[in-house]
C-alpha cells in the first residue's frame, strides 16, 4: 500500500497525562478509515494533529508525499467537519459553502457553480439562501459537509459528525456520506465512538484505548479476529471469561476459568493471566459436547428478542459474561435459571493475554 | 374593563419607567423647554445665537474630537483586551475581570486627580518616555487634549472592553478553527468571521464611550482646565458659575442631539454593514 497519509509516532500529552503515545497510522488514496474508541482515547487529538489544529509533541505528519507537521491549517488541504459543525452563524447556506472558494480567491462565477454542484450533492440546493440557523441538525451536517468538500481537500476528517442525530437520521447520514465519499474519491478519518458506525462506514477501522492504536483491520477482521481483549469488549457483543493458563503445549492453551476449564490457541507461560472470548454467533446452545468444542454449563439470565434471533445472556459473576445469538424460530426458550450447555469451536475460541494495567 | 389583559412584561419594567420618568425624563424635559422659552413665548433664537457665535464651533469641535479620539483608542486597547478575557480561562480571567471592573468603584475625581500627578512634567508617564527614548526631554501631558483622551480611556475603557467581552464569549472558538481548515489564513477569518460577529459588542461599545465622552464633565475640569470648553463643561458653567440658563439648557441640548445622532447613526451603520457583508 502506498501511503497517502502517512502519520509517523506521533505523541501528545496535556500535562501530566499522555492522550497519545505513539500513534502509527498509514491511510491510503480513496480510503475510509475510522478511529474507533471511548471518550479520551485520543481519537480527536490525533484528528486535530492531522488538521493541523493541535501540535504534536513528536511525531510526523506526511499528506500526498509533502510533510505537513510545520503547515497551518489553513495551508493543509485538510478538510473539517466538526462534531457541533462550526457553520457560520452570520451567512447564509450558500455563503457557509462559499466561504472556504472565497477564500481561496477562486473567481466568482467558478464559486457560485461549485456551489451550487455541492449543495446539490447533500441535496441542500433549494436551502441555498436560508440562514443556517434556522436549519436542523441533519441539515446542518450537510451544509457542513458540503462546505468542507467544495474546496476540493486531499483528505477529509470528521469528527464525531453524527453523534448530535437521532438514530434513524444518523444512519441515513451514514449510507449518504459513505456513498458520496467514494463517487469523489476522497480520502477520509471518520471519528466515532459508535462501533456500528464504524462498522458500516469503513474501509478500515482503528481500534483506539488510552492513545494508541490496539489494532488496524477491515471491520470483518476487527470484528472476528480482535487483536486485544479491548477490540473484543468494543466492537460487538462477546462472551468472555478471565482465566489462567494451567498448561500450554504445540500451541495449544489449557485455560482454568470460573466457568471451567477451555482450550485456545497461542503459547503461554503456565501462570499467565489471560482473556479468553468468543462472538455470539458462534455458540451453540444445548445438545452434546462435540470433539474440538470447549463447552460451559451455565444458567440462562433472560433472553432478548430480536425479531430474527434471540440473545441469550447468561449468569456469570463480574467480569466475566456469556451471551449467545441463535435463530429465533422454532426454539424453545428455557426458563429463566435453567442450565444450559454452551458450546462452541475451538478454533472460535480467542485468547488474549491480560491487558497490562493502566 | 375589558377582559383584556395586562402585558406581564409591562410589570416588571414599570418601576424602572416610573423612576426614570420623575428623576430624568421631567427634569430633562423642563431643561429643553427652557432652551426655548423666552419671556414673550417661545423661539428657537437661543439656538441661532449659539450656533451665530464661532466659539461655539470649536466647543462643539471639542466635544467631538476628544470624544472620537476617545472611542476611537478604547476601541483598540479594548479590542484585544476582551479577546483575551473571553479566551482566558479559571484564574487569569478572574484577574482580568477583577482589573477591569474594581477600578470603576475608584471615583472619577480621584482618578482625574491621579491622572493630574502622572500626567506632570516631572510625572510618571513622561519620565517613562524619556527612558524609553520615545521623547528627548521631558514633557507635559496635563492640560493637553492628549492627556485629556489617555485619562477618559483609562475611564472609559471597561465600557468598550465588557460589551465586547460578552459578544465574543458567545462565538464558537470551533468557527476559527472550521475557517482555517477551509483556507483563510488568520486576516481573511478575522474579516469575514470575527469582525463580523463582534461587530454588535463593538457598536454598543461606541455607543456607550461615545455617549459617555461626550458628557464628560469631571475630566475635563481637572485635566486640561477651563481654557478647554466642551459642550458638558459650557454647560456646567452656564448654570454654576455663570447664571445663565438659556445658555446651559442650549448647549445641554445639543449635546443631547450630538449623542442620540451618534447612538443611532452607529446603530444604522452596523446594520447597513452587516447586510452589505
Amino acid at each position: 500500500m502506498v501511503a497517502f497519509l502517512d502519520i509517523g509516532g506521533a505523541e501528545k500529552r496535556f500535562g501530566a497525562a499522555a492522550v497519545l503515545q505513539g500513534v502509527d497510522l498509514s491511510v491510503a488514496k480513496g480510503e475510509f478509515v475510522s478511529l474507533l474508541g471511548p471518550s479520551g482515547c485520543g481519537k480527536t487529538t490525533l484528528l486535530r494533529i492531522v488538521a493541523g489544529l493541535l501540535a504534536p509533541d513528536r511525531g510526523t505528519v506526511v499528506l500526498d508525499g509533502a510533510d505537513i507537521l510545520r503547515l497551518p491549517p489553513h495551508k493543509r488541504d485538510v478538510g473539517v467537519v466538526f462534531q457541533n459543525y462550526a457553520l457560520f452563524p452570520h451567512l447564509s447556506v450558500a455563503e457557509n459553502v462559499a466561504f472556504g472558494l472565497r477564500a481561496h480567491g477562486r473567481p466568482a462565477a467558478e464559486t457560485d457553480a461549485t456551489v451550487a454542484k455541492f449543495l446539490d450533492l447533500v441535496r441542500m440546493g433549494e436551502f441555498a439562501r436560508r440562514p443556517v440557523q434556522m436549519l436542523s441538525g441533519g441539515q446542518q451536517q450537510r451544509v457542513a459537509v458540503a462546505r468542507a468538500l467544495a474546496v476540493g481537500p486531499k483528505l477529509m476528517l470528521f469528527d464525531e459528525p453524527f453523534s448530535a442525530l437521532d438514530r434513524k437520521l444518523r444512519e441515513t447520514m451514514q449510507i449518504e456520506l459513505r456513498r458520496l465519499l467514494r463517487d469523489l474519491g476522497t480520502t477520509a478519518i471518520f471519528v466515532t465512538h459508535d462501533q456500528d458506525e464504524a462498522l458500516v462506514m469503513s474501509d478500515r477501522i482503528a481500534i483506539m484505548n488510552r492513545g494508541a492504536i490496539e489494532q488496524l483491520a477491515a471491520p470483518a477482521e476487527i470484528y472476528e479476529s480482535p487483536a486485544t481483549a479491548f477490540a473484543l469488549d468494543f466492537v460487538g457483543l462477546s462472551t468472555r471469561f478471565e482465566g489462567k493458563v494451567v498448561a500450554c503445549a504445540g500451541g495449544t492453551a489449557e485455560i482454568e476459568t470460573a466457568a471451567g476449564r477451555l482450550l485456545g490457541k497461542g503459547n503461554y507461560i503456565p501462570g499467565a493471566r489471560v482473556t479468553v472470548g468468543v462472538r455470539p454467533e458462534r455458540v451453540r446452545v444445548g445438545g452434546a459436547l462435540e470433539p474440538g468444542e470447549n463447552g460451559v454449563e451455565l444458567p440462562l439470565r433472560d433472553a432478548v428478542y430480536l425479531g430474527s434471533k434471540l440473545l441469550l445472556h447468561f449468569d456469570l459473576p463480574e467480569p466475566d459474561r456469556a451471551v449467545a445469538e441463535i435463530g429465533a424460530a422454532g426454539f424453545v426458550l428455557p426458563a429463566a435459571g435453567t442450565r444450559a450447555t454452551l458450546r462452541w469451536h475451538f478454533d472460535d475460541t480467542l485468547v488474549f493475554p491480560e491487558a497490562p494495567a493502566p | 374593563m375589558t377582559a383584556r389583559r395586562l402585558d406581564p412584561a409591562l410589570l416588571l419594567v414599570a418601576p424602572a419607567v416610573l423612576y426614570l420618568a420623575v428623576v430624568y425624563a421631567v427634569p430633562l424635559g423642563l431643561l429643553l423647554v427652557k432652551s426655548v422659552r423666552m419671556p414673550d413665548g417661545f423661539s428657537l433664537s437661543s439656538f441661532v445665537a449659539f450656533f451665530a457665535d464661532p466659539f461655539s464651533w470649536r466647543v462643539l469641535g471639542n466635544t467631538l474630537r476628544i470624544a472620537l479620539w476617545t472611542t476611537l483608542v478604547c476601541l483598540l486597547v479594548g479590542y484585544p483586551v476582551a479577546f483575551a478575557l473571553a479566551r482566558a480561562k479559571g484564574l487569569p480571567q478572574t484577574a482580568l475581570l477583577v482589573a477591569l471592573i474594581l477600578p470603576l468603584s475608584v471615583g472619577v475625581v480621584v482618578k482625574a486627580f491621579a491622572w493630574q500627578i502622572l500626567l506632570r512634567r516631572d510625572g510618571l508617564v513622561s519620565g517613562t518616555l524619556v527612558s524609553l527614548g520615545i521623547v528627548d526631554e521631558p514633557m507635559r501631558l496635563l492640560f493637553t487634549e492628549t492627556g485629556l483622551v489617555i485619562g477618559a480611556v483609562n475611564v472609559f475603557l471597561p465600557f468598550m472592553v465588557m460589551p465586547l467581552y460578552s459578544v465574543i464569549r458567545q462565538i464558537d472558538p470551533r468557527l476559527m478553527e472550521a475557517a482555517a481548515t477551509l483556507g483563510a489564513g488568520p486576516f481573511h477569518a478575522f474579516r469575514r468571521v470575527l469582525l463580523p460577529l463582534t461587530l454588535p459588542g463593538a457598536v454598543a461599545g461606541i455607543a456607550f464611550v461615545f455617549s459617555l465622552s461626550i458628557a464628560m464633565y469631571v475630566i475635563p475640569s481637572l485635566l486640561i482646565g477651563d481654557r478647554f470648553q466642551t459642550l458638558a463643561t459650557l454647560t456646567g458653567r452656564s448654570f454654576l458659575f455663570m447664571r445663565n440658563e438659556r445658555l446651559g439648557s442650549t448647549t445641554a441640548a445639543v449635546l443631547l442631539a450630538v449623542a442620540i445622532a451618534v447612538v443611532m447613526g452607529s446603530g444604522w451603520l452596523a446594520r447597513r454593514m452587516g447586510a452589505a457583508r
